[in-house]
């Protein structure tokens, strides 16, 4: 057992924390999530530039062989510069998909270009009915000869104004809510019958409605198996919690620390907050929370990335232990932070955002606590 | 980054596990084998004394394998050891100790035939220890101490031959310095011990009131007024051992069977979302806390410091044992209500004495309050 970083780990990480030092305090974020695409071109193709684009594809995919725990390194920079760029949706959740099931044809086509920085892509998943059950899917594609016309409508589809290819789940056959019958379709963006609704979510990242009427693909854009889709879009979900786990530990992480140093310099009733002792303990609490979210991160990820027949339960475990930690943390730093807490000003309030945003992703704390216990 | 053990360590694990599958008492035998049970690990290797150095006679773990050993012993639940004189005085005694009072003193510790217990807190020194008062006067010659004074909370007081005691030997500067580790024997005439029962009806704390009892010098550790210095090592130990978290993962898949075993309409109690998301809430927590400890380990093993996730052990794990018998008393349902008659579930009769006995484990080894504050200090750097 060995739970330290390997060097390159700690170089990957280093660089990226150089990056966000020099690149990202909060006014320039702010700049970001006020723009028209809700981030920074030059930084995407920065990120292509250092490699972090093709740090978990295969080497013989063109990228660099990186395993899950490089991404969780990533993902827990990301968190603690709440970087707005659309990694998560582009690399962890569409590429990595096309990476472990498309066919050689479609890696060739798409990988290439996220890795150089030129393609985006997202996962449209949700569904106004579907709550948070993943294989609850109204939206149908219907074989006609070798196509498919897919109709349906689906929600909060990240980054997906700026997406070049769109990874859509569909109902082939069988119940709306049955696991069976669903596939995936990987869809070009500026098909014709797809209409959108853009909008800023919460935490100023940018989502989508988005409708599909009669769009036509090509059986050679099914991602995966006929009716068998749902293994891939677990595989998805389960990807993007671990990394989504990763962004909120290191969005706690700085939460916690920026309390404990306001607390130090604000003084009331002639003391420095800090000498509260009910706000240390609030604080030694908010610390804990952070420490099991960062232990359960790691030990999921460890398992996922060994393909342990634990995997799956933990990640359900881990997503419901994020996303009560992340409401505490974020909670009592809005409330330790006091009237300054409830600003746009302090960059608290933008993390505290970030992980009420996390939270609402393939599915949240109660979702998860009962698939654990089930 | 790799989550498995190393095939050694693999290795190191199934012999212990086989040593327990060969040597562990069956059944009730396990009372009254405990004897043989002790012996046999004794001749393994040092086994029964599992965390002495080898120069005391214990055996050359490595950190994981100090890891592996107590989490088998753990799961297979076999007999534990007092922790007073083999966990808590052995090491005080092996770095602060004479010679002549480890050879007098550490054969009775490790074969068992001399029970201690621990003469620390008193009424007005609990959570603030250092505050204790029991006195300790040299006599003129400077051949021995008048001890006079109270304990309190003193777990098996009543079985005890020895207690290593705390005492004051001087009230000037602060109250951390002038304190003095002493070795008592309880059949001393001045040595009186009550009884207290404690709210699960069980008799396990005592008050001890020293009378008058002369203890030779010989019997007292290092120097004069040093004690507090030996003891603080000692309490550090003790907390990282309290927070039990093998125990709670064996005593929650009890828990759940035990849930199980009980019906509600046509499915049982696991089936019901209020109970079944405590169990769920609780296992998330267990399974991080659990990870938290291994990252300390890794860290240990690499030669580190323990890191700052090791504080939250005894916090978390003591909340996590009181959660246990929470669920188990709710389990039990109406027969919770019975005291001492074996009625309704299995499970039920020690349902309600073990949660409320476990109200202890946020207040014992530094109370949960006085854990935070040590976190926020030490840890988090908050003044």
């Amino acid at each position: 057992m060995d739970l330290s970083y390997t060097e390159e780990q700690n170089l990957l990480r280093d660089s990226l924390q150089k990056y966000i030092e020099d690149n990202y305090d909060i006014s320039q974020r702010n700049k970001l999530t006020k723009s028209d695409t809700g981030y920074s071109a030059t930084n995407w193709q920065q990120f292509a530039d250092l490699g972090w684009l093709g740090m978990a594809f295969s080497e013989a995919d063109g990228g660099f062989g990186g395993s899950a725990v490089d991404t969780m390194v990533m993902m827990e920079e990301f968190g603690k510069g709440l970087v707005v760029e659309p990694f998560l949706s582009t690399v962890v959740m569409f590429g990595s998909a096309i990476s472990e099931f498309g066919s050689s044809a479609q890696k060739e086509q798409l990988i290439p270009g996220i890795i150089d920085g030129t393609l985006l892509g997202t996962v449209a998943y949700a569904e106004l009915q579907a709550h948070h059950d993943l294989e609850n899917i109204e939206t149908t594609a219907t074989a006609e000869g070798d196509d498919f016309i897919i109709n349906g409508t689906k929600s909060v589809v990240l980054h997906a104004a700026s997406a070049d290819q769109i990874i859509v789940s569909t109902r082939t056959s069988g119940a709306s809510d049955s696991k069976e019958g669903i596939s995936l379709f990987i869809v070009d963006a500026a098909s014709n019958g797809i209409s959108r609704t853009d909008y800023p979510t919460v935490d100023g990242l940018r989502a989508s409605e988005i409708t599909f009427a009669d769009v036509r693909v090509s059986g050679d854009q099914l991602l995966g198996q006929l009716d068998q889709g749902y293994t891939v879009l677990n595989k998805i979900a389960n990807r993007t919690i671990l990394a989504l786990a990763a962004e909120a530990v290191g969005a706690m992480e700085v939460l916690y620390k920026d309390t404990i140093a306001y607390t130090k310099q604000r003084e009331q009733f002639d003391h420095p907050l800090s000498e509260f002792q009910v706000l240390k303990h609030r604080m030694t609490e908010m610390f804990m929370e952070y420490s099991l979210s960062k232990s359960l991160t790691m030990k999921a990820t460890m398992l996922e990335s060994q393909n342990s027949a634990d995997a799956q339960r933990t990640i359900h475990a881990l997503k419901y232990l994020i996303g009560k930690a992340s409401r505490f943390v974020g909670q009592n730093a809005v409330q330790l932070h006091g009237g300054m807490g409830m600003t746009e000003e302090l960059r608290i309030a933008h993390y505290f955002k970030r992980l009420m945003v996390i939270d609402s992703q393939f599915g949240n704390m109660d979702h998860h606590l009962e698939k654990f216990v089930a | 980054m790799d989550i498995e053990f190393s095939q050694e360590d693999l290795a190191f694990q199934k012999e212990v596990q086989d040593f327990i599958k060969d040597n562990l008492p069956k059944g009730m035998d396990l009372w009254t084998k405990r004897g043989e049970w002790f012996q046999a690990l004794r001749e393994k290797g040092g086994w029964d004394v599992a965390k002495w150095p080898p120069a005391f006679g214990g055996p050359e773990f490595t950190p994981t394998q100090r890891y592996i050993f107590d989490m088998e012993m753990a799961r297979h639940s076999t007999p534990p050891q007092l922790p007073f004189g083999v966990g808590m005085l052995a090491p005080i005694l092996m770095n602060y100790g004479t010679k002549e009072q480890q050879d007098r003193f550490l054969p009775g510790i490790r074969d068992g035939s001399v029970n201690w217990c621990q003469g620390y807190s008193e009424p007005g020194a609990g959570s603030d220890l250092a505050n204790l008062k029991t006195r300790a006067e040299l006599s003129a010659d400077g051949t021995h101490y008048v001890v006079n004074g109270q304990k309190i909370w003193t777990t098996l007081a009543h079985i005890a031959h020895w207690m290593f005691c705390l005492t004051r030997t001087s009230s000037t500067g602060v109250k951390q310095e002038g304190i003095t580790f002493l070795l008592i024997p309880m059949d001393d005439p001045g040595i009186e011990v009550k009884p207290i029962i404690t709210l699960g009806g069980s008799h396990t704390v005592n008050e001890v009131y020293i009378t008058d009892v002369k203890v030779p010098v010989e019997n007292r550790i290092g120097e004069e007024g040093k004690g507090w210095t030996y003891a603080k090592g000692l309490l550090v130990h003790e907390r990282t051992g309290l927070a039990g978290i093998q125990n709670s993962v064996l005593a929650l898949e009890k828990a759940k069977d035990n849930a199980r075993s009980v019906k509600v309409g046509q499915g049982t109690l696991m089936d019901v979302p209020a109970f079944r998301n405590k169990v769920g809430a609780l296992e998330a927590e267990l399974l991080a806390l659990e990870f938290t400890e291994l990252r300390t380990l890794a860290q240990v093993s690499a030669g580190g410091d323990p890191g700052p996730e090791s504080s939250i052990m005894k916090l978390k794990g003591t909340e996590i044992q009181q959660r246990i018998s929470e669920l188990n008393l709710e389990a039990a349902g109406v027969y919770g209500a019975a005291w001492g008659n074996p009625v309704g579930h299995s499970f039920a009769k020690g349902a309600t004495s073990a949660y409320l006995g476990a109200r202890a484990t946020t207040i014992y080894g530094g109370a949960s309050e006085v854990q935070k504050d040590v976190i926020a200090k030490n840890v988090l750097g908050l003044g």
